[in-house]
Formats: C-alpha cells, structure tokens, sequence
C-alpha cells in the first residue's frame, strides 16, 4: 500500500513538475533558514552545559545603582568573599583574579612570550567547582603554595614544545621579568563550548607580588574591579533567598557617606552560569567573541518561522487549487472501499515525500547558508552539529510538523469530495476552496511587504546615524595606542615629534581617547551659584592643546585650557545648561567643585556625540593633564590627514609605524584606529539586523511571487478557453493581460493596507532605542508597495501573457 | 436463496437546478434479494444511471426509504460505507474511471491494496485476471494509451477482482464488440450461479436476456415488470 502511495505521489509530483519545484523551492528556503537558525540557538545554548551540578554555579556579579541609571560589573569587591565564605548554604567558593602578564619567559629553552592572554589567579576551590582533568600534577596541592601554576594542555604546548604533560612539574617560568614561576600542573581543556576559556591558572597569592598587591592586601569594600571575580556553588539544599537577603545586607552595611550622598547603591547578584553566554550586561571573559544575544537569536528564530510558513502557505495554496484534477482519483478509490483515513495518509505521504526532499536540499544549502550568514554564525559553529542527536531529533519533529501544517488540509479537503458529483463532472470542491487561498496569499504577500518597508526604513536610519555630523571631525583621522606597559610621556612625546616631521600629517595631539569612544571617565561636579548648590556628573576627554583643534571642537566662548597641566575646564553646552547657565559668556571665569577642589571654566564647546548616535550627549569637559605626575591620562596620540586618499593613506600608514618603531622598540604593542571605522563599530548592531532583513526581504518575496506564480498558472490554465473566446470576439492583449492581472493585484493591494500599519509600528518601536532618528517617511511605504506590485505584476504578466498570446484556435480545438 | 439484499421503498431523487426542481427518481419500489440477476433498461435519460448511483451508495435519495442488509442507508456511516465498497460491492461504470496515473496493473491491484491481501498472492490474482481478459500484453500501459473497449475491460477486471457479492454494472459492454460481450454476458451468468447478485443498465435486449429480472424505467419511473 505505502509503496502504492509513493508511486502515486511521485507521478503526480512528476505531472506537475512547475507547481512541485514551486513547493520545494518554498520548502527548501523555509526549511533551510530553520535548519541554520536552529543551529545557531542549539550552539548557543550548549554553552558550558556540561559542567557537573552547573545550575547549582553562580556567578556574583555587582550592580550600581545611580540617579544615572544603573552599572552593571561583573567583578566583585575583593572583600567580599571573607564575608560570605562562612555561609553553609555554599559547598564551594572561589575567588580568582585576571590579569595579563606582559611578558612569560621559558629560560631554559629561551624563548619569551608577550601579552599571554586568559591568565588568573586562583585556588583549588576553582578546580573543586569546574571539573578539570589533570594529565599531571595533584588538583589538591597544585595551587597550595605562591609561585605555582597550572597550565592547560594548549599552553603548555606553547610554552613547552614537545614535553609530555607529565614531565612538565618542577619548571620554571619567569613573569613580568621578576616573578619565578613553577608548573604543579597540567590541565586538559574543555572539549565543549565553554566561556571559560583560561589558559594559566596561577596561586592566589602570588598576586602579591605583581602591581596589584595593595589592592589584594586591602580588600576594600569600596573598590570593585571587574577582574576580580567571585564563584559559588551553592549546596544542592541552598536557599537562595536568604543568599540573597545576605548580599543586599552587606551591600548596604558597607555604603559610604559620599555614595549615600549622590544617592547611589550597589547590590549583589548571583548570575546563574547559563546566563553568562547571555548576559551583556556582564559579558563574557573573551571579548573577541561577540556575545551571543537571546534577543537576536529570537529575531531569527521568527524570520525562520515565518520563512517556512510562507513556504507551507505556497503548499496550501497550490494543492488545493489542483484539487479537481486528483477529485477523480478521489472518487474512484472511494468506490474501491478506500477510508477517508487511507486517502489523507495517502496525500500525507505526498506531502512528506516533497518536505522530505526539500529538507534533503536544506541541509546542502545549510553548509553554503552557514558561510552567507557569517556576520551571525559564530566562527566555529560547524556542519558537524548536525550530528548532535538532539538536532536530528529536532529535524525530524520540523518535517513532521511541516507535513501537517502543509499537508493536512489539503488532504482533508480532498478526502471530503463527494463521490458522484467528482466522477461525473470534474469540476470540484477545489474551487470552493478560493476565498482560503486569497486570505492565505494575503497573508504572505502582507508578510512580504512588511519585510520590505522594514528594510528600507531600518537602512535609512543606519544611514542617517553613520552620516549625520557628530559635531566633530570624524574622517581623515586615526589614533595611535602607546604600549600598555608604556607609561611615560617622553617617549609619547618624542613620537608625536617625529610624526609632525612626516608631510601628509596635517595635526597631531597627545590625549586620551578620541571624543567619541567606548571608554568613559565620569566624576561628578558641584556649583554654587547664590541661590543653590547644583549637582551634575561629567565625563573627561583629555587633551594636549591642540586637541580641540585637531577634532575640529567649535570652541563657543572662551578659549582652551592653556597648556597640559593646568587645572582649567572647557565644558561643553550640556553641561552648561545643566548647571543652570543661560549663555556660554555666563560661564567663563566660574568655578566647579571637583575632587573638592575648585576648578575654573575657561572655554565652553559645543555639544558632540561620545557614542552612538543612540544615546544623549552627556555633560562633560575637556582637560589637560593636571595629575600627571602621578598618572598621566594620555594614552594616545590622535593624526590627522591632510588628505585620505587611499594610495597616500597606505605610504602614509607605514611611515607612522615605522615612526612607533623606532620609539618603542620593545613592544610589538602596535594599535591602530580609524576614527570613522570606530563610528561603523557602534552601529554593528544595526548593521547585523540591516543584513538580516534584506535576506528575509529577498526570500519572503521569492517565495510569495512563486506562490502569486503557481496561482496563475492555474488560473490561465483554467480560463485558456475564455481568453481564447475573447480573442475571438476581438480583445486585445492588454484587455485580456488587465483582466487576469486585476484579481491578483487586488490581493497584493490589501496586502499593503495590512502591512502599512504593522510595518509602521514595528519600526515606530525599533526607532524608540535611538535619540537621533529619521523620520518614519511615507515614500518607503510608497516604494514598498511599488515594488510589490512591481514584482506581482512581473510575475503574473509572465504567465498571462503567454497564454493571450497563444493561438485561440488550438485551446478552442482541445476543448 | 431468498435472503433479502436490498429494499427501495418509494424512494425518490430530486435535484434543484436553478430555481425549478426536477424529479430523476420517482416513487421507485424495489426489493432485491441475494442471488438475482437484475437489468435494468431504458431509453437515455431515464434514470438507469442515477439509480445505480442511488443503489450502490455513490449519490443518496432525497426522499424514500432504502435499506441495505437490513439497515437503513440514510444513517449509515462513511466508514461502514468504504466497508462495504471493500468487501461487498464491485462498481464497473459506465465512464470506466480508471485512475490516469496508474498503469493497467496497478489499477486492478489497487482494490486489493485496500483488502490488505499479501502482495505475492496479489499477483497471482492480478495476473489470473488479466489472462481472463487477454489484456495481458497491456498490463504495464496507462488508461489514456488503451482504446475505450480495453478501458472496459480492465474496468470490469477491477470490479471482479475483489470477489464481490454484488455487482453493479453500468453500460459494461457499452464499448465490446459482440463476441466480446456475449463473453462478458457469459462470465456474469457464471458468477451468478456462484451465488454474486448482479444489477446491471443496458440497452441491449440480447443482454438484458440474461437477466433473472428486467426492471424498464421511463423519466425515472417503474414502468412494468
Ligand atoms: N445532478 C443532476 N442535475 C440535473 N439533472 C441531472 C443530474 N444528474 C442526472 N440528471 C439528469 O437525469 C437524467 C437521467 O440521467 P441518467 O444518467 O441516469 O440517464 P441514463 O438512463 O443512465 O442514460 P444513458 O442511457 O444515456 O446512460 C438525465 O436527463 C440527466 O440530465
Ligand atoms: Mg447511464
């Protein structure tokens, strides 16, 4: 019987060979958008699945909380965990600090490695909570004694080349020049996806020898620095509660006057460890690796459903509009005592055979889409993920769903024909079936066209935020990094000296980081007029005295600090009004209360942007270098072009670096910045949904216009002999071309009148993140809607044309 | 011998085309019982047809009674009904209604399909059936590549090969020559014998002869017995 059915279903698929590639075409993109999207999430949420007990880890993370807004750190204060280590509701805790070594140094094999990156310090109680396998040394003692240090597999084979794990214990390493270093271990490194992506692993108290040993040796409640992190593995009885009661109670016991003052609050969180792959508040420990994002992953997963939903509408649609030509079959298997049952789970079969040849083609194109969607997929997310059982059984469960959502009604549709009225006249219910189909292509071309406006207007916007004028100049300027370790002037100085030497150099100055950046430094300020004391807080750019005029800031009143040192302010227009000044000439001369000490306002600037375009200009100043005996703030040294064309730009960009060569010539510390490509760096974001969307557009309106097509097709087939009796009566092509074409392009036409205000509010809320937007216009609607028309028209036209054009005598002779 | 098969009791069919109504059945009484042999005659149109339709469950009547083994038909379930196509009744029509994607083969295997008879045992019968048709030669053709008497055949072919005890026939030698319906005529006396009840239309006297029974009809009404 089944072999029966496969025969059938592959003569019929065979017979109407336009409409099954229309099928499986539809099938095949829905499923394999589905197919790469399905395994991006499955990627993602096997991070770090593996840990033994993983939802009873914790990390514990801190949160500010300002009138500002609120911070978010994933490190805690170091003095923390004595306070809580005493807590029976954890079985284990663990405290590790990371920090980057500038240089290891194997002596006896001399070789020297700079900047390893993934090094911490910590104890056995790390070990104790993620479960490491150790190829040598004891997880017990390992980490017992100061100058001790684990390293993982990979490391070691980096340090030392071609020694076994085993005979590694007793080396020696030498840290930062000074810090002997012996391995107690070798660890294996996870073979799943983790975040936990360390390398060394050295004795928590060896820290005391490095830069940070005055932090470690005062543990202060108010310090928190992000590499300094705290893990707990609560008892499997643990309340959390009550963990959590005791957080908050130490958070506040330890407040200070002066955060009591500025209204500011710090609290305690346990992150679970599933949270952390998630969580940007926080991130994750390696920043190269874009984080993965539950609201991205969650916009993909709907492009999938509604991709393949369009593909199972086409399914619809089509079959049951060919209805009355398997009505006849339908009838005579009835009379040969066939159940209604055996006649669904017959075309049931019909429609696997097709998802299932459809999802045959996706997994080919999921390897070729993995490369396409490479922006989103992360770069390790393999075709063998394929393999994983819990996929396959996914795969499985979506053809199966697919097969019932495509498959069924059609099948119920047809089951249901009448017997007699089938086999005498071939006219069937199919035809009662078009309102269905009309609502359905609606539906898709609806989808269609939001896609569409959505496109159109997200580009806009991104287009708007990467031209609009910052307020200050954004190209023909890059900025040069010192070396970390680096931290005296004099060579930064003796740099930005012989840059000025190079010709194609219009400007060059010291400072901090560019205007606009990722990096912030806020302090908060007071003034005091006569009626009241005004508070405010206020980012820092620092800058040598050509800083304002190398980044074009317009100056509005006043005049810059007047050399590095001074203690003077130029304040920009924000901050301006918000201490309560009606224009800039008000300001010059007063003072500011900062670190308690007063600080005159010599020049007002206008505003510019410190970050995307999404977020307000906040108040801010820009200074010198005032403390720079003790730690100077410049860390950059800003260039400007005179002109950027590219075959300068490249003879230009070496005579810089071989300029900080022969400066720094330790380091291979060399970093470079575009100052328009960190403005692109802000919108990545955008960008990603901007890609995301056009895909979705392309294959939405693929996949509608062959479903429009099929449609046709039937219908033109259907009306062959009406063109061809009014050809005879005398109507031209372009009556008969209007005629077809009206009822489709009816339908895209309330299709647009359901997605103009749907794609007007998706993109109403979209813009809500951002303070600087576009207007919603109108014309996107308007091309919108063309280009659907456009596409409908160019696709029914095909058919219909074909069919006036045909030779009335021959469809009036078969008939 | 006399168990009653079937009962028509006044039963009617009429269809409204447009807005007036038009009587295809009138006040037809029929009782059949197992083992008849039944023609049914007329001139076209009038009503032969619909009545084997009405009689073998394909279309209803709209008014009468009409009991099928001692049940009522009007309450029966879709389900009983395939039952009963599955292992009670052969159709052969007046159409043929082969199914066009399959070949001649597959078409008078099919009811087998639906019997869930052992597939080496299906081609014994298959085969058995074919040879009794001389339609051997054009097992593996499709409906269209066979001329409108060869339709018949395999249309017969399939009606028998379920071994059914009731044969509704409509027209089955409407497209043979002479030799070949006297054949057919033949083969249904036999089965006949062999207890199945057969009704049949024709508008061959010399067929209608076989018959245990004449029933003539005239504008969907009785006429004499
Ligand atoms: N659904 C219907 N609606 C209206 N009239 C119908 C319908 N079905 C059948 N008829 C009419 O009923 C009459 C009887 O048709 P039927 O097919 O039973 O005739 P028949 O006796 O089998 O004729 P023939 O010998 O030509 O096969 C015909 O006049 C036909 O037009
Ligand atoms: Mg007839």
């Amino acid at each position: 019987m089944i072999k029966n059915y496969f025969k059938i279903a592959w003569r019929n698929i065979m017979k109407h060979k336009v409409f099954s590639l229309i099928n499986v075409i539809g099938l095949t993109i829905g499923l394999s958008a589905s197919f790469v999207i399905g395994l991006m999430i499955y990627y993602d949420y096997t991070f770090d699945d593996f840990h033994k007990d993983g939802d009873r880890i914790y990390r514990v993370v801190s949160d500010f909380k300002s009138p500002q807004g609120t911070f978010h750190n994933s490190g805690v204060t170091l003095a923390l965990k004595d306070a809580i280590a005493d807590n029976s509701n954890f079985e284990s805790i663990t405290e590790f600090y990371i920090n980057r070594p500038s240089k290891v140094e194997n002596k006896a094999n001399n070789t020297e490695f700079k900047w390893p990156n993934f090094v911490m310090y910590t104890d056995e109680a790390y070990f104790n909570i993620f479960d490491y396998k150790f190829i040598a040394g004891d997880k017990s003692t390992a980490l017992d004694k100061p100058n001790n240090v684990i390293l993982t597999e990979t490391r070691a084979k980096e340090y030392f080349p071609n020694t076994a794990p085993a005979d590694l214990i007793g080396k020696t390493l030498v840290y930062n020049d000074s810090i002997n270093i012996t391995v107690s271990g070798v660890v294996e490194n996870f073979k799943k996806r983790t975040d936990f992506v360390f390398e060394e692993f050295i004795s928590h108290q060896t820290l005391l020898q490095t830069d940070r040993r005055e932090e470690l040796l005062e543990r202060q409640w108010g310090n928190t620095n992000s590499d300094s992190q705290l893990f707990v593995k609560l008892t499997e009885s643990a309340n959390v509660v009550s963990i959590q009661k005791r957080l908050d109670d130490l958070a506040l016991e330890h407040t200070d006057e002066d955060d009591k003052k500025y209204e500011m609050s710090r609290e305690f969180q346990l992150q679970p460890l599933s949270d952390i792959h998630f969580n940007e508040d926080y991130g994750i420990y390696d920043w190269s690796k874009g984080q993965a994002s539950k609201s991205l992953l969650s916009n993909l997963a709907l492009v999938a459903v509604f991709l393949l939903l369009l593909g199972c509408i086409n399914f619809i649609n089509l079959n049951t509009a060919q209805a009355s030509q398997r009505a006849k079959e339908i009838g005579i298997r009835k009379t040969l005592g066939s159940s209604r049952k055996q006649l669904i789970s017959q075309f049931m079969g019909e429609t696997f055979l097709l998802v299932f040849f459809s999802a045959l083609l996706s997994i080919v194109l999921s390897k070729w889409l993995i490369n396409v969607f490479s922006d989103f997929v992360p770069e390790d997310l393999s075709f063998e993920l394929f393999k994983a059982p819990l996929i396959v059984l996914s795969i499985l469960l979506l053809l199966f769903v697919v097969t019932i959502l495509s498959g069924f009604y059609p099948a119920l549709v047809l089951s249901k024909f009448n017997t007699v009225s089938v086999l005498k006249n071939h006219m069937a219910a199919g035809e009662k079936k078009v309102r269905l189909r009309k609502f359905l292509t609606v539906f898709q071309f609806t989808i269609a066209q939001i896609f569409i406006i959505g496109t159109l207007l997200v580009g806009k916007q991104i287009n708007y935020l990467l031209n609009k004028d910052m307020g200050f100049k954004t190209d023909a300027i890059v900025s040069v990094y010192s070396p970390r370790s680096e931290r005296e002037l004099s060579k930064k100085e003796l740099y930005a000296e012989k840059l000025r030497s190079i010709p194609e150099i219009k400007s060059v100055s010291i400072g901090s980081h560019a205007p606009a950046s990722y990096s912030t430094n806020t302090t908060n300020v007071t003034y005091t007029n006569e009626e009241e004391i005004i508070k405010s807080e206020m980012q820092y750019i620092f800058g040598d005295t050509n800083y304002a005029n190398l980044f074009e800031l317009d100056i509005l009143a006043g005049r810059i600090h007047r050399n590095d040192t001074v203690r003077e302010l130029v304040i920009n227009e924000t901050l301006l009004k918000k201490l309560g000044f009606n224009s800039p000439d008000d300001a010059i001369g007063k003072a500011l209360t900062v670190n308690d000490e007063q600080t005159p306002i010599v020049g007002v600037m206008a505003d510019f942007n410190q970050r995307s375009l999404k977020s307000e200009i906040k108040p801010m100043a820009l200074r010198g270098d005032w403390y720079r005996s003790q730690f100077s703030q410049f860390q950059a040294i800003h260039v400007s072009f005179h002109n950027e064309s590219s075959e300068n730009l490249k003879s230009t960009l070496t005579k810089i670096e071989d300029a900080y060569k022969s400066v720094y010539t330790e380091t291979e510390d060399y970093r470079l910045q575009f100052m328009d490509q960190t403005i692109e760096t802000f919108y990545n974001r955008e960008k990603k949904i901007s890609k995301l969307l056009n895909w979705a557009t392309g294959l939405s309106i693929l996949i509608s216009c062959l479903g429009l097509l099929g449609l046709v097709i039937y219908t033109t087939n259907r009306r062959v002999k009406e063109i061809g009796v009014r050809k005879v009566l005398g109507a031209s092509l372009f009556q008969i071309n209007t005629l077809l074409c009206k009822e489709f392009l009816l339908l895209v036409a309330i299709a647009f009148v359901i997605a103009t205000p749907l794609a007007w509010y998706g993109i109403y809320s979209w813009l809500q993140d951002f303070t600087y937007k576009t207007s919603i216009s109108f014309i996107a609607f308007i091309v919108g809607g063309a280009a659907m028309i456009f596409f409908a028209l160019l696709v029914i036209s095909f058919k219909t044309l074909s069919a006036a054009n045909a030779n009335p005598v021959n469809s009036l002779r078969s008939e | 011998m006399n168990t009653k098969l079937l009962s028509l009791n006044e039963a009617t069919r009429t269809v409204n085309s447009g807005s007036n109504k038009v009587t295809l059945l009138d006040d037809i009484n029929l009782q059949v019982n197992e083992g008849e042999f039944i023609s049914l005659m007329g001139p076209s149109g009038s009503g032969k047809s619909t009545l084997l339709n009405c009689i073998g469950m394909l279309d209803s009547f709209t008014g009468g009674g009409y009991t099928f083994l001692g049940e009522p038909v009007h309450s029966m379930k879709e389900k009983n009904r395939s039952k009963l196509y599955k292992e009670y009744i052969g159709f052969v029509f007046q159409a043929y209604h082969l199914i066009d994607e399959l070949t001649v083969w597959e078409n008078i295997e099919t009811p087998l399909l639906y019997k869930s008879i052992k597939s080496s045992e299906r081609k014994a019968l298959v085969a058995d059936m074919l040879d009794r048709f001389n339609i051997v030669g054009k097992k593996d053709l499709f409906p269209q590549q066979l001329s409108g008497g060869q339709q018949q055949l395999v249309g017969i072919a399939r009606a028998l090969i379920g071994k059914p005890k009731l044969i509704l026939a409509d027209e089955p030698t409407g497209n043979l020559n002479s030799k070949q319906s006297t054949e057919i005529m033949e083969l249904f006396s036999q089965l006949n014998k062999d207890g199945v009840t057969i009704i049949q239309a024709t508008h061959s006297e010399q067929n209608a002869a076989y018959g245990s029974r004449i029933i003539n009809l005239l504008d969907g009404k009785i006429v004499e017995e």
